[in-house]
């Protein structure tokens, strides 16, 4: 069996021994990241146990029933990442098709599969829960059987979800073709994920990290009454570790031994239902597929309707694109994810408590409306990684029809820059005017944050399009991983970098014109022409923003061989 | 019609195309043949303005592709060995925006035809993703030809083709060569050359190692009246492969 999960050691060995010279630095910077994230989780864990610990005996089960509800959200979650993996790994992946036609055993190709499955959907959850686990033991002071512990409890944690998620795979693409089961499941983990990130949004979390708040939190858990079902492996999982926790043996072996007669239960399972239904699974994933709703009248009327505004060549673009968009499940179903983020934005200012504040209000919340631009313009941004950052790279192996067109790569660029740019304007636009209106701002800092942040949505656009020109990647099984890339971790920066500049151009000219307005001071002739330069050089920064990565993008698609 | 003077590719330290020179005229078919690797797709990319040459000029009709690439591209039609569309698109939408690529108005009726010369109307409204590589290839072809270019440029046509679609696009290639369009083409099917190409040149590492009628490779390689396939083998050696 593992002679089939040979091409992947290869690909990795080849990738190792042929890094090229700036993969150092991208590999480095990215480690960094991850380091930081690592210590963040850390950090903010070692917080609230260390707190947890000084509540006289109520502090130690509050830190187990915290355990708990993390090994319950990691587990619900690598189910679902295991099904979503386990359809690409056994159902959609292209080496399927040789592997089929050479006389394998069924058995083999369930087993590496298996562990592909297994090692791409935990690999994340791993690195990332194991600074939790480790605050833990470090702030329980736990021994070394308690780590030897966890390792022993995590592999099985981890095979269990494997192993019902290709089983529940196994399933339902016997009831769907597997194009149809993805998009199905696509669309179900996103309405899942917007529903999580709204709940947990509206549950505050930031509180966590606030210390006033933390006696609230602990009435908060004591009141939920045993959330953890005795039949969830997490619940497993949770029982196994406590007891090593606190130094004493209890009844760990017998949940280790749930969880791993569970998890090789599970792999024999799997391995009878792939023998039983895999094959003739896999056989009606390559059948085609009818028409999406997207080809319906109503929405070709909307197609016309969106592209109305652009004409000739710019049209044909603008019109390609929305369509392709609005047929790609894994595209559209993420403006679900945008309608969340705008509403859980909203609703933060919303609960602003500005009258209970020290400071003069008026002056707090043109304050905290100056802020709200920086955090629309990281918004807008995080939304344009997105939609924007891919709009080159989606022209994917199709690009050749572009480039031998007598349609110039410029106006091909200008063309992505603009139909990108109407949705963000109006994204912006509402986010801006709305929480503004919640913060009751003077006309004044309304007319200036509405103005700015559509001049900055240029910006924003412009690098989208440009740095998405400058790290293309054409050659991709989805589309999620254009944003994720390096590339797109250098457009966040650069367009906070932007953002940035800008606010702090424009918060020392409005701190002057608010304090000199607020206690009756006079601004002098020199002030008011340091005043306008500002302003000046923040127009300056939004067209260069605009002009230098659209004309670097340009350069880097004409080079010769990009 | 086309012509290519010292065209050169070169990557890193390896020579893909190695200064070549070929002038094919107005109404010709012109066969691009040479064994895997030997620099064909390279000429063709650079032919169609897909690729920058290192060095040399190519030349489509009077504008050189890379100077004066928008009206290169204008007169060209480009079919790649590849056929890649975007899979959401209708056969009829990828039509239309073609179409509108090369600024044609009114093109409804000349997409109809084609799709229709192509074998393809019963499936115009169906999601390119669902065709098959023979389907996908033909209308790649009818795209190309949907601007009525005075330039062909064809990497392997035949690949993906059943019989009576290569039938249809000899049929077609001959037909446009006798109104005056200029074929070039590369391919692997040695057959097709001898039936339709005026004029021959075989590319081996990068170098035109001959060029002419085939007759006049049969001359070079010492083997009058032979058929293509040996005296291609001779020409690039792949014959002594065979024989040892």
């Amino acid at each position: 069996m593992l002679f089939l999960l040979a091409p992947r050691k290869y690909a990795i060995k080849n990738r190792l021994h042929r890094l090229k010279p700036g993969d150092g630095v991208k590999t480095a910077f990215l480690g960094l990241l991850g380091l930081g994230f690592w210590a963040f989780m850390f950090g903010i864990s070692f917080r609230v146990l260390t707190y947890f610990r000084t509540i006289e005996g109520l502090g130690d089960l509050l830190a187990i029933r915290l355990l708990s509800m993390i090994l319950v959200v990691f587990f619900s979650v690598l189910v679902f990442s295991n099904i979503v993996t386990a359809l690409s790994t056994f159902y959609l992946s292209g080496e399927l098709e040789i592997l089929h036609a050479t006389p394998i055993h069924g058995e083999d190709i369930y087993r590496s599969k298996f562990v592909e499955t297994l090692v791409d959907s935990s690999w994340m959850v791993l690195i990332y829960g194991l600074p939790v686990f480790i605050a833990y033991g470090v702030v329980f002071k736990a021994a070394a059987g308690y780590y030897v512990g966890l390792a022993l409890t995590v592999v099985p944690f981890l095979i269990i979800p494997a192993g019902i998620g290709i089983i529940v795979t196994m399933l339902l693409v016997n009831a769907f073709p597997a194009r149809r089961a993805k998009d199905i499941l696509v669309l179900l983990g996103l309405l899942f994920f917007m529903a999580m990130y709204i709940l947990l949004r509206l549950l505050q979390p930031e509180k966590l990290v606030d210390p006033d708040t933390f006696p609230t939190l602990v009435q908060y858990l004591t009141a939920m009454r045993g959330p953890v079902s005795p039949l969830l492996p997490s619940f497993w999982a949770a029982k196994s570790l406590s007891p090593l926790l606190r130094g004493n043996g209890g009844d760990a072996l017998f949940y280790l031994l749930m969880l791993w007669s569970t998890a090789l239960a599970l792999i024999v399972i799997g391995e009878w239902v792939c023998m039983k239904i895999y094959y003739r699974g896999w056989s009606r994933s390559q059948e085609g597929r009818k028409a999406p709703l997207s080809r319906s009248r109503a929405a070709d009327l909307f197609f016309t309707l969106v592209s109305s505004p652009f004409r000739g060549r710019l049209r044909a673009i603008v019109l390609k694109d929305v369509k392709i968009f609005f047929r790609n499940t894994s595209q559209w179903s993420q403006l679900f994810l945008l309608v969340a983020l705008i509403v859980v934005y909203l609703y933060s200012f919303k609960l602003l408590p500005l009258e209970r504040a020290a400071m003069p209000s008026f002056f707090l919340q043109n304050l905290i409306s100056f802020l709200n631009l920086g955090m629309v313009g990281f918004v807008v941004s995080a939304v344009a990684v997105r939609f924007v950052f891919p709009a080159v790279s989606l022209e994917g192996e199709s690009f050749w029809i572009i480039r031998s067109s007598p349609l110039s790569l410029k106006q091909f660029l200008w063309a992505k820059f603009l139909s990108s740019l109407l949705p963000l304007v109006i994204l912006a636009g509402i986010l801006i005017v709305i929480s503004n209106i919640f913060l009751r701002v003077t006309p004044f800092m309304m007319t200036l944050s509405v103005m700015t942040v559509i001049m900055m949505t240029f910006g924003i656009t412009a690098l989208g399009v440009g740095l998405g020109s400058v790290f293309p990647r054409f050659r991709y099984e989805n589309v999620a991983q254009i944003p994720t890339g390096f590339g797109g971790i250098i457009y966040m920066l650069i367009a906070m970098l932007f953002i940035g500049t800008v606010i702090i151009l424009e918060a020392w000219p409005v701190y002057r014109i608010f304090t000199a307005q607020t206690f009756g001071r006079h601004i002098p002739d020199s002030g008011w022409v340091a005043i306008v330069m500002s302003f000046a050089l923040v127009v300056v920064i939004n067209l260069l923003a605009v002009l230098l990565p659209m004309h670097v993008g340009l350069r880097r698609l004409r080079e010769p061989d990009s | 019609m086309i012509k290519l003077t010292n065209l050169t590719k070169i990557y890193g330290k390896l020579t893909a195309v190695n200064h070549i020179n070929l002038d094919v005229g107005s109404g010709e078919i012109f066969g691009f043949l040479g064994p895997n690797g030997a620099g064909k797709t390279t000429t063709i990319r650079m032919i169609a303005g897909l690729l920058q040459p290192t060095e040399g000029t190519a030349v489509i009709g009077e504008y050189d592709i890379q100077r004066e690439a928008i009206q290169a591209k204008a007169i060209t039609g480009f079919i790649p060995d590849r056929p890649y569309i975007y899979d959401k698109l209708t056969a009829t939408e990828f039509m239309h925006f073609t179409a509108s690529l090369y600024d044609l108005t009114d093109a409804k009726n000349r997409i109809i035809g084609l799709l229709e010369l192509f074998g393809l109307v019963d499936w115009m409204d169906e999601l390119v993703e669902n065709y098959s590589h023979g389907m996908k290839q033909r209308l790649v072809m009818a795209s190309a030809l949907l601007h009525e270019p005075r330039v062909l440029v064809v990497d392997e046509p035949m690949v993906g083709l059943d019989p009576r679609g290569a039938r249809l696009v000899k049929d077609i290639f001959k037909d446009l060569a006798s109104k005056g369009v200029t074929v070039f083409m590369s391919t692997h099917t040695l057959e097709i050359v001898e039936q339709m190409c005026s004029r021959v040149a075989i590319i081996n590492q990068g170098n035109i190692i001959a060029q002419g009628s085939v007759q006049d490779l049969g001359r070079m390689a010492r083997m009058q009246d032979s058929h293509l396939e040996p005296i291609f083998l001779r020409l690039t050696g792949g014959d002594e492969v065979l024989d040892s």
